[in-house]
C-alpha cells in the first residue's frame, strides 16, 4: 500500500531550523490529520515530501520512493498547498487541462473533477472572479485530477462556508474509505476533530504526537461523567466506596472525575440507586491540543540543553 | 516522463493567458508601426535602407522581452510554481519546455513580423529600397524572427534567475531603450558586443562593426544560451 514516510527529516533555512529530525509515517485508509501552530514545520514538511523543497538531511517517500522519481507523479499523489496559485487571469478548466495534459490525463477527468467540487457551473470563468471558498475547491479538483492514492491537502477548510467544510469532510472521509492515504493540516481543533483518525502533531520542527485521535484526546484529558440523583448522600458514599472523587454542584449535578460512563452506570444500577441523568462528558481535541502545547511550552523554556555533535 | 505532454501543458498554459497573445501581438504591431515612422523620414549620411525598414524591431523587442519574461515570472507568483513541478518535477525538463513554448512562438511571430515590418518598410521607403537585394530581404526577415526569438528567450532565462518579471523588465527595458542607443550609437569595440547590437546586425544592409550579420547573431544567441542555463540552474538548485 502507498504510505508516506519521513525520515530523520530536517530543513534549515539560513540558521533557522523549520522542520527537526522529523520521523513518521501517514498509512492508507485513515484521515491523518497534521497539526500544529503557525510556524511549527507543517507546510515546509508538505513541501518536502512533493520533493519541492531540498532537505538539510534525512530522506521523505511515498510509497517508498522519492517523489522527484514517480513518473507521472499527479496519478500518484495529489496536493493542495496554496489555493491562490491559479493564475488569476486563467479559466479553472484551461488550468485544470495544463495540469492534465502534463501527465497524460484526460480531459475527461477534468470535467469530472469540476463537476466533483462543485464548480462545474463557474469553470469557464476566470479564477480571479473566484472566492476563496471556490479557490480552495479548484485547488482540491486539482489534487483530485490524477485519481492518486495519496492524498496531501494544506488547510483545505480555509475560506469555506459551513456547507463547503461539510463537504470537504465528506470528501475526506470518503477518500480514507476508498483506502487512500490522506493527510490534511490544519491548525483548526473542532474541524480537525470531526474528519481525523489518527494525529501527527509538531511544534517548532519537531514531533510531538503521533496517535490516533481517540487516544491521543484519552491520554491527555481526563473523562469525566456528568450525573443527577434523587439520593446525593448515598451516591456520594457509593462513589468514595469505590474511590471516585466528585462534586456536587448548587443544582445537584454531579460531576465524577476520571470516570467512565459504562463503569458508574453499573456501579449505581447495582446499588439500586436511582439515576435521573447520566452522561460522558468526553475531551475534546482542543483541549487534549492545549494540553500538549502548554507542556511542550513548560518543556522548551527549561534551559537548553548543549547539541549533540 | 515524455517531453511532449509536458511541452503541450506549458502551450496551453501561454496560449490561455490574454496577456500573452497581447505581447505576441504587440510585437508584430510595435516593429510595424516604428519601421514605418523610421521609413517616412529617413536619415541622411549613413542611411541603410534595410535597417530603415526593420528599425521598428528596437521597440517590438520589448514585446517580445515581455512575452518572455511574463512566461516565466507568472510561474513565481502565489507558488504556482509549486504546482507546474508537482505535476512534473524533472525540473531541467520543465523548464526546457517553457523554454520551447517561449521560443517557437517568438519565432513564428518574429516570421509574420519580419514579413510584415519588410513589405510595409518598402512601400513606405518607395524608390529608397530599391537597393535591398533579395537575398537582403530573407535574410532580414529571418534575422528578425531570429533575433526576436532569442531577446524573447533571453527575458526568459533571466526571469528564472531573478523569479520577477518586474525585476527582468525593470533590467531588460532601460537597458535596450537607454544603453543602445547612447552606447551603442558609439559603435565598436565592446558595444558591438550587446547582446542586442550584435544580434541587430543582420538587419543591416551593411555592417561596419567587426560582426557580420550571421556571425552577429550567434553572438545574441551565445547571450540567450548563457542566460537559459542560468535559468535552467537556479529552477533546478533552488527550493520551490
Amino acid at each position: 500500500m502507498t504510505s508516506i514516510d519521513v525520515q530523520d527529516l530536517t530543513k534549515e533555512f539560513g540558521s533557522k531550523r523549520a522542520v527537526d529530525h522529523l520521523t513518521f509515517s501517514v498509512l492508507p485508509g485513515r484521515v491523518t490529520g497534521f497539526l500544529g501552530p503557525n510556524g511549527a514545520g507543517k507546510s515546509t514538511t508538505l513541501r518536502l515530501v512533493l520533493g519541492l523543497d531540498r532537505p538539510t538531511s534525512g530522506t521523505a517517500t511515498v510509497g517508498g520512493r522519492a517523489y522527484a522519481t514517480l513518473d507521472e507523479p499527479l496519478r500518484h499523489v495529489g496536493a493542495l498547498l496554496d489555493a491562490q496559485a491559479p493564475h488569476g487571469s486563467r479559466t479553472a478548466r484551461d488550468h485544470l487541462r495544463a495540469l492534465a495534459v502534463s501527465n497524460r490525463i484526460g480531459p475527461g477527468r477534468v470535467d469530472e473533477v469540476l463537476e466533483e467540487t462543485g464548480l462545474a457551473s463557474v469553470a469557464r470563468r476566470r479564477v480571479k472572479t473566484y472566492s476563496l471558498g471556490m479557490r480552495q475547491r479548484l485547488g482540491i479538483a486539482a489534487a483530485l485530477l490524477g485519481d492518486p492514492p495519496v492524498v496531501l491537502l494544506d488547510e483545505p477548510s480555509n475560506g469555506l462556508d459551513p456547507e463547503g467544510i461539510i463537504w470537504i469532510r465528506e470528501v475526506l472521509r470518503r477518500l480514507a474509505r476508498e483506502g487512500r492515504t490522506v493527510l490534511v493540516s490544519s491548525h483548526l481543533m473542532n474541524e480537525t476533530a470531526s474528519f481525523a483518525d489518527h494525529l501527527v502533531v509538531l511544534g517548532r520542527g519537531r514531533l510531538l504526537a503521533d496517535t490516533p485521535m481517540r487516544d491521543f484526546i484519552e491520554a491527555r484529558v481526563e473523562p469525566r461523567v456528568r450525573m443527577r440523583t434523587t439520593d446525593g448522600p448515598a451516591l456520594r458514599g457509593l462513589l468514595a466506596r469505590h474511590g471516585y472523587e466528585a462534586s456536587e454542584d448548587d443544582e445537584g449535578r454531579w460531576t465524577v472525575h476520571r470516570a467512565r460512563v459504562e463503569d458508574i452506570g453499573t456501579l449505581a444500577s447495582g446499588a439500586g440507586l436511582p439515576i435521573l441523568e447520566l452522561a460522558a462528558e468526553e475531551g475534546t481535541l482542543e483541549q487534549a491540543y492545549l494540553d500538549l502545547t502548554a507542556s511542550e511550552a513548560e518543556f522548551t523554556t527549561t534551559p537548553v540543553q548543549p547539541q549533540e555533535a | 516522463m515524455a517531453f511532449a505532454p509536458v511541452l503541450h501543458s506549458e502551450w496551453i498554459k501561454i496560449r490561455t493567458l490574454r496577456s500573452m497573445l497581447w505581447a505576441l501581438g504587440a510585437i508584430v504591431l510595435a516593429t510595424t508601426a516604428f519601421s514605418a515612422l523610421a521609413g517616412l523620414d529617413p536619415e541622411g549620411g549613413d542611411f541603410d535602407p534595410l535597417f530603415t525598414a526593420f528599425f521598428g524591431v528596437s521597440f517590438g523587442q520589448v514585446a517580445a522581452v515581455a512575452f518572455g519574461a511574463t512566461a516565466v515570472s507568472s510561474e513565481f507568483q502565489n507558488g504556482a510554481l509549486r504546482v507546474s513541478l508537482s505535476a512534473v518535477p524533472q525540473r531541467g525538463r520543465w523548464f526546457a519546455a517553457k523554454a520551447v513554448a517561449v521560443g517557437v512562438p517568438a519565432l513564428a511571430v518574429g516570421l509574420v513580423t519580419g514579413f510584415v515590418t519588410l513589405t510595409v518598410g518598402r512601400a513606405v521607403l518607395g524608390d529608397k529600397a530599391n537597393g535591398i537585394t533579395w537575398t537582403e530581404s530573407v535574410r532580414g526577415v529571418v534575422g528578425c524572427a531570429v533575433y526576436l526569438a532569442l531577446m524573447a528567450l533571453f527575458a526568459t532565462g533571466l526571469a528564472a534567475v531573478l523569479r520577477s518579471g518586474a525585476a527582468t523588465l525593470g533590467i531588460l527595458i532601460p537597458f535596450l531603450i537607454l544603453v543602445s542607443f547612447v552606447v551603442g550609437d558609439a559603435s565598436g569595440g565592446v558595444a558591438d558586443f550587446l547582446p542586442d547590437k550584435a544580434g541587430q546586425a543582420v538587419l543591416h544592409q551593411t555592417t561596419e562593426g567587426s560582426l557580420g550579420p550571421w556571425s552577429g547573431l550567434a553572438v545574441t544567441a551565445c547571450w540567450t544560451a548563457a542566460a537559459l542555463l542560468a535559468g535552467a540552474w537556479s529552477v533546478r538548485r533552488r527550493d520551490a
